[in-house]
């Protein structure tokens, strides 16, 4: 036998505070503004910045068994520590696809950060040296090379700016 | 009653579908496997069932010196093995339970050898080996070996024509290195190079694997003593070696569209001149990746690995070694339906496969006794 479903009519206290609670928990746990600072991005490399991520300007391999840096075109917002030439500049991230956390190995020497991933228009706090061929040995994909980008800089550390 | 039996249809619909999609889910995950519908011959140590002409070619070859090469020794750990070139008269040089030894490599007169020592359990990374553990130097029968430097030290080191010198890459620079005194003699900018660096028998030219023109995996050459650099190809190519003349490279390609139905494609083993023209297949067999191309002394003939798996099994126990005559070049293993549509012109020479290895190199001096 079945039993029929007939809908109960909600409590009126509970149909006010269910979308206030639901609205609060959703307020909690979204994002609130975050600089991206932290001790290692304000002390490692070289150069420190706030930048936006212009363009992921192809598809990102996905090939575990090899290990490339890509570089991206970052517009600079901030210089935190260092000087930088111009409003744009290139940036390689070492393995883009792996969270930042999780990507230094025995080639890459010790990068990292918080941002888990690579969204073109999201904005980075970036620790960075330069030129990229004196602190990374490896594959570079460089979608710019056409363009010739005066200096590729080297991704240290990346955490994510909420703004 | 009615609504009884209305259930009881319910319920045979509801398990008709859950049986539906059962089966319809293990069909899907069947046909999204990574594994290429080209189908993938058995892997045997020994290869392929000897014919009249591989047993020719291993007479040929019997008496022509000795490769070296990496193997899993009887104790589990990679040790250095030496074998004539038909396998037979097989060496352990090392046979160290407590190290892991790769990449055995000679001077060109065969008197001495590098290689690269890890502490035991270390895996071999197909990519990182140049600059993983020390570098060792020892005769050319592994005798007296010694360690030239710390873990990570002269990284990707390779001979130089009088094994006088050894060349090596750092993140800055190429550095040639003075092997009696270790003192970097030299250095210039590495211009994209970041793997596999060898030196020309003539000593005026570098090859390695390289960043060229915004493109990583290219193979190219390098002035020694200008730094110029040349790609000898720009698509998906590594491991390049040189021929004795100076004047060829061999190298491992995975050349893009192999296949409709295996995107991934296979790497195959190719020459070309230093200029990057007239590059030619040499062995290449779907199903595997071919690695490891190196030239006998006297460039008749082509020692290469052979594995199903890319990357040339440097992180297991290797791969079989094979063996072919430059002049049945090129030539294709297997079926190999899709390879044999883009070189119809093979020439299937016999090739002759060994026991499982990794990074084999070949030497005429009579380092194994007779």
């Amino acid at each position: 036998m079945y039993k029929p479903f007939i809908p109960q009519r909600m409590n009126p206290v509970r149909a006010l505070f269910l979308p206030a609670a639901i609205a609060l928990v959703i307020h909690a746990c979204g994002p609130g503004t975050d600089t991206g600072e932290d001790p290692q991005v304000t002390t490692l490399g070289s150069v420190e910045v706030t930048a936006q991520l212009e363009e992921i300007p192809s598809e990102l391999p996905d090939i575990p068994l090899y290990d490339y840096a890509y570089v991206f075109k970052y517009k600079v917002l901030q210089v935190h520590r260092g000087k930088v030439d111009g409003d744009t500049i290139y940036v390689g991230q070492y393995n883009p696809l792996k969270p930042r956390s999780q990507v230094a190995d025995a080639r890459s020497g010790r990068i990292g950060g918080n941002l888990k991933q690579f969204k073109s228009g999201d904005i980075h706090r970036m620790a960075l040296e330069a030129p990229i061929d004196d602190y990374y040995m490896g594959g570079i994909i460089n979608k710019y090379f056409e363009q010739n980008p005066p200096l590729i800089y080297w991704a240290v550390w990346t955490n994510r700016v909420i703004q | 009653m009615g609504k009884t039996l209305l259930g009881i249809i319910l319920s045979v619909i509801v398990a008709a579908g859950v049986i539906f999609l059962f089966f319809m889910k293990r069909d899907v995950g069947m046909t999204s496997t990574a594994v290429p519908d080209t189908p993938i011959p058995p892997v045997t140590a020994a290869g392929p069932v000897p014919d009249a002409r591989t047993a020719e070619l291993a007479e040929e070859v019997r008496n022509k010196g000795w490769i070296a090469y990496c193997a899993r020794g009887e104790n589990g750990t990679w040790d250095l093995f030496v074998s004539r070139p038909d396998g037979s008269d097989k060496k352990n040089l090392t046979n160290t339970p407590d190290y892991e030894e790769a990449a055995p490599r000679f001077t060109i007169d065969g008197s001495k050898m590098l290689y690269r020592r890890m502490a035991k359990g270390a895996v071999i990374d197909h990519d990182l080996w140049g600059f993983q553990g020390e570098l060792m130097i020892a005769e050319g029968s592994g005798a007296n070996a010694i360690p030239f430097g710390g873990d990570g030290e002269f990284a990707w080191a390779s001979w130089s024509p009088d094994g006088r010198r050894i060349l090596c890459l750092t993140k800055k620079d190429i550095e040639i290195v003075d092997v009696a005194t270790k003192q970097v003699v030299r250095s210039l900018s590495r211009h994209g190079i970041y793997q596999q660096l060898f030196w020309s028998p003539d000593g005026l030219w570098f090859t390695g694997t390289a960043n060229h023109a915004g493109r990583q995996w290219c193979v190219v050459r390098m002035n020694a003593e200008t730094g110029e650099v040349n790609p000898i190809l720009t698509f998906q190519s590594c491991t390049p070696d040189w021929f004795p003349d100076s004047e060829h490279i061999i190298f491992s390609s995975r050349p893009a569209n192999q296949s409709p139905t295996n995107s991934y494609g296979w790497s195959q083993l190719y020459m070309a001149d230093g200029e990057g023209k007239n590059v030619e297949l040499i062995y290449g067999e779907d199903g595997y990746h071919i690695y490891g191309g190196a030239l006998s002394p006297d460039g008749q003939y082509v020692v290469f690995t052979k594995c199903p798996e890319d990357g040339g099994g440097s992180e297991k126990s290797g791969a079989p070694i094979g063996i072919m005559r430059l002049s049945d070049a090129p030539t294709i293993g297997g079926e190999s339906p899709d390879l044999r549509r883009a070189h119809p012109q093979t020439k299937d020479g016999p090739v002759l496969m060994l026991e499982a290895g990794w990074e084999p190199a070949w030497t005429f001096a009579e380092i194994g006794g007779n």
